[in-house]
């Protein structure tokens, strides 16, 4: 039977691994709980968050112009092989760059800068008539757009100026450029086709990455490449995570091998292990894919330490054997093992299923992986153990006899002034140390991209001046119009931000396309301001010697035009997506959105500029109390997110300390405590660690916390078992468990990935101190000696 | 401003005379002198009449000061644009801001110096020699650059005498140049101060 599930096993997983070439998921974001309260927070997310994730952007850095054109033009060349992997930025043709402004163009009576607003409401007619005389007598009066006649007063081409500034990057030559220090950047943007998180997508993308890089150096060797990209720190985590995974792996796996060849000197209790821990991972693997249908990446670095407590149970066996009577069989040993043996599953899989109760997809997936893992290796070892195992197989080593011997030098608690004394001792400790514990739930410190990606991710930014995709307002109302006019009260509230350089801009749809409102009071306002009757066309004409039909002519041309663009219609969101000049703004504008409350229109106003965190709460308070506009923060949302859980997972922990002693309470009465004291002492001497170390505690401790528990009692439970005899086997048992789980958890500690670090480094301390004590809390000294 | 975007450096195209003209001009380190400009605006029937005085210093860049009809000073430097309306700054754009600036810069700096060389990276020149005077026309490459400056057309000796921009909306300016002195003389302490 049992021979039967495990073949399905093993077929499945060959299935898996070489059928499908299954990868697992690396999207750290996968772990976290989908919000799908808010479909139009949800969109907004999907257009900012998930459009950055695909984008892979590298400046092409060179001391001048035609070197960066022939760099960039060899790493283009590279690319343009892979199409199906990455498309590469759209070539500006003299087309786009022509019809770029037209339809604003035509409108450009609607279109005002707050700064031209307030001019046209405070400046005199004289200051407009000589701006305009300047602009005819300079021979070079800034940018021009068209006609003079058109645009006398400078109003079209100072608008176009504000919205340049939205972003340094400008056309040139078919390329699009920023400047830095007198240095040309070539800007190329590409995106991805495949998902950026997806293992395959890594593996193909990076290297090709890597071979344009190296074809743009060998044409221009001074060549700087800054690139940047989700998927290229996606790419450095999971290189670093499957390192990791079979670092770990290995390790515990050769630690293991080793320590029990040192007990047993033969070769078949290691291979009984390896069954056991093979049969958990399978079944973990296999039974998860089915209900996930996704692993992730680090549900499996999770499940190679999961090694360490599922060879509890086969270690557990095979010590009770060497120990027990020959005349003994091992089915009756199992017989009397039993109660232990269960006693460990049940407080393992209580202290998991705290986990999995949680609304956080990933430490579902890991709990239910760890249940499946242990249940199939306990399974196992009941099933085959027994019919493997007979009295003469195993013969206890002198290493084996030399560390059950150890025990006795542990001394014992009872009443007297050497243990109230280290009780004292560890209770300062523990107060003082708790005392300065702090907590840090911030996504942004659980990772840490490599030192070049970073530097190369913060000289982009500062460079391309971009909006940042996780901080944005987000603005809706029942119409396009309310949504515009909404927008454009919250700018109101954002110019002062602007003016005081917390952030350096916004990009808003209604910067390119004004609310009919604001379109209208535009029109009026320079109509009022510079085409009345006694404004300053008249002084113009003076000083020009015109006459009072060319004041008409003007009026005339400006107003007709106005009346005539865009055949009679008002600009509008929709219009202006059609155009080219809308290719940078497409991801602010949300459109009709359908919510529970009905659909609903909705736009995302960006910041630029924007970094100073601790400036967020300035514009959190700047969108509140707006009608329709909301402030997103997806990092601290995140953060928060995650700070709820370590507390919730604080509380899982103290159920399930109550819930196993519960349990271990039907079994040992009042001895119960001395299985739990164990790991309740190392859990409270990790947190007063940690205070001071001045580590702040995040989730992962918690959640390492937990696991402690769970093997922690393991221990106690060994060492209370009566049917064993609980002298120097008793002890082996424990030693050989700590000592490996040590192995794999320790190594865990070396990870370069801080939840995993925080993860490996409780467990290091955790399990040293739960095995260094447990001893201790033995209700006497082994009776037998020998 | 995005039409002048679009400019561009392409191939080194020298046409013999060009040659011949960058070698009768004398290009001092600092040059300045007395324009007159006459500007024929489609829609406005009189000549906009402009005279004033201007300095182009070598590496440092161009002052163009306006005095009739009133009062107006341009000021370009490596970095920057800065018009001045009296005492009030009427408009300024910097490098930082605006990349394009420093091309913008580049040209009119070029034109003024009579850096042929410079320009044609930008325009195609075909140009004549008449014993010591020359003339030049400038063709931009790119059409969107063409569209905003439209031809030019320069003619000079030992400097560029004057200048005639043609634009595609059928606006005409002519600027020539008069009075010319070089040397550390040339410029007023005032002009100096201005430029520094």
């Amino acid at each position: 039977m049992w021979a039967l599930a495990v073949a399905l096993l093993l077929a499945h997983n060959a299935y898996l691994w070489l059928g499908k070439g299954v990868v697992p998921d690396t999207d750290i974001m996968a772990l976290l709980p989908v919000q799908q309260r808010d479909p139009v927070l949800q969109q907004a997310f999907t257009h900012m968050v998930d459009a950055a994730q695909q984008r892979v952007i590298v400046l092409v850095g060179a001391d001048d112009w035609v070197h960066a054109r022939t760099a960039a033009d060899a790493y283009n060349a590279v690319l343009a092989k892979h199409s199906a992997l990455l498309q590469t930025g759209m070539q500006l043709s003299e087309q786009s760059q022509q019809d770029w402004l037209a339809p604003s163009q035509q409108m450009r009576l609607s279109l005002l800068t707050p700064a031209q607003q307030a001019a046209l409401r405070q400046q005199p007619a004289k200051y407009w008539a000589d701006t305009a005389l300047q602009q005819l007598y300079s021979p070079f009066s800034g940018p021009k757009l068209g006609a003079w006649q058109d645009d006398p007063f400078g109003l079209f081409s100072g608008w176009v100026q504000a919205r340049a500034q939205e972003t340094p990057v400008r056309p040139r030559d078919g390329y699009l450029f920023v400047e830095d220090k007198g240095r040309p950047y070539i800007v190329l943007l590409m995106t991805l086709r495949q998902p950026a998180f997806s293992m395959a997508t890594q593996r193909a993308v990076l290297p090709l990455l890597e071979q344009a890089g190296v074809a743009a150096r060998q044409a221009v060797p001074s060549v700087e490449l800054v690139s940047a990209g989700v998927v290229l720190h996606a790419g450095a985590g999971s290189a670093q995570a499957s390192r990791e995974m079979s670092t770990i792996g290995i390790g515990s796996l050769l630690g293991i091998v080793l320590l029990m060849w040192l007990t047993f000197r033969s070769l078949r209790p290691i291979v009984l292990i390896m069954l056991s821990i093979a049969g958990g991972c399978l079944a973990a693997f296999s039974l998860c894919w089915l209900i996930f249908g996704q692993v992730h990446l680090l549900t499996l670095v999770f499940g190679a330490s999961l090694i360490g407590v599922a060879q509890d149970y086969g270690i557990y066996f095979l010590c009770s054997r060497t120990a027990a009577d020959c005349k003994l069989d091992s089915w009756q040993l199992l017989r009397r093992l039993m109660p232990g043996l269960l006693l460990t599953l049940a407080a393992a899989v209580i202290g998991y299923v705290g986990l999995a109760l949680t609304p956080f997809p990933g430490l579902r997936q890991m709990a239910l992986f760890s249940v499946i893992g242990l249940l199939f290796a306990w399974l196992t070892v009941v099933f085959w153990f027994p019919a493997l195992v007979s009295a003469s197989t195993l013969n206890g080593s002198s290493f084996a006899a030399w560390f059950g011997q150890t025990r006795r030098h542990w001394p014992l608690l009872q009443w007297n002034r050497a243990t109230l004394l280290a009780a004292l001792l560890f209770a300062a400790f523990a107060f003082s140390g708790i005392a300065r514990l702090k907590v840090n739930d911030d996504i942004r410190s659980l990772q840490t991209p490599p030192k070049a990606l970073l530097a190369d991710q913060i000289k982009l930014g500062k460079l391309l001046d971009a909006p940042t995709p996780v901080q944005f307002y987000l603005v809706r109302g029942a119409s396009a119009e309310q949504v515009l006019q909404r927008e454009e009260v919250l700018k109101q509230k954002l110019e002062p931000l602007v003016a005081s350089h917390i952030i350096s801009g916004y990009q808003a749809m209604s910067n390119w396309t004004p609310s009919m409102q604001a379109q209208q009071a535009n029109r009026s306002l320079v109509t009022q301001a510079l085409l009345a009757p006694d404004g300053p066309l008249k002084a113009l004409a003076a000083q020009l010697g015109e006459d009072d039909s060319w004041i008409k002519q003007m009026r005339e041309r400006a107003l007709s035009g106005a009346a005539s663009a865009n055949g009679g219609q008002a600009l509008t969101p929709e219009a202006f997506l059609k155009t080219a000049a809308s290719e940078p703004s497409r991801h602010l504008w949300l459109g009709q959105v359908d919510s529970q409350q009905g659909s609903v229109y909705a736009s995302i106003v960006a910041l630029r500029g924007l970094n100073n965190y601790a400036n967020l709460p300035v514009l959190k308070q700047a969108g509140e109390q707006l009608d329709g506009v909301q402030w997103v923060d997806k990092v601290s949302e995140i953060s928060s997110v995650l700070g709820h859980y370590r507390q919730y997972m604080g509380w899982v922990l103290l159920g399930a300390y109550a819930a196993i002693f519960l349990l271990l309470f039907s079994r040992y009465r009042l001895a119960a405590w001395r299985v739990l004291a164990p790991p309740a002492v190392a859990s409270i001497a990790i947190l007063a660690l940690l205070g001071v170390i001045g580590q702040p505690l995040q989730l992962f401790h918690v959640l390492a916390l937990m696991l402690i528990l769970g093997l922690g009692v393991d221990y106690g439970i060994f060492l209370q078992e009566q049917s064993m005899q609980r002298d120097r086997f008793a002890w082996l048992t424990v030693g050989l468990s700590a000592a490996s789980a040590l192995l794999s958890f320790g190594l865990l500690a070396l990870s370069g990935t801080p939840p995993l670090h925080a993860f490996g480094f409780t467990m290091l301390i955790g399990i040293a101190v739960v095995w260094m004590t447990a001893p201790c809390f033995s209700q006497d000294s082994p009776r037998e000696e020998k | 401003m995005a039409v002048l975007l679009a400019a561009s450096a392409c191939s080194a195209y020298a046409a013999a005379p060009v040659d011949k003209i960058q070698a009768m001009l004398a290009r001092p380190p600092v040059l300045c002198g007395r324009f007159d400009q006459s500007k024929q605006l489609v829609g406005i029937k009189k000549p906009l009449l402009s005279n004033g005085r201007f300095c182009v210093v070598n590496g440092k860049g161009v002052l163009w000061r306006t005095l009739q009809p009133f009062p107006n000073t341009l000021r370009l430097k490596r970095d920057e644009i800065v018009q001045m309306q009296g005492d009030r700054v009427a408009m300024r754009m910097d490098a930082k801001q605006e990349p394009v600036v420093k091309m913008i810069n580049g040209v009119l700096f070029s034109l003024l110096a009579g850096d042929l060389s410079q320009l044609e990276t930008l325009f195609e020149l075909d140009g004549s020699v008449t014993g010591n005077s020359w003339n030049v026309a400038l063709k931009a490459r790119q059409p969107a650059l063409a569209k905003a400056i439209g031809t030019l057309v320069l003619t000079g000796g030992a400097y560029v005498k004057t200048v005639t921009i043609n634009e595609a909306s059928g606006d005409r300016t002519e600027i020539s140049f008069s009075g010319l002195q070089s040397g550390s003389s040339a410029m007023t302490a005032e002009e100096g101060a201005a430029l520094e």
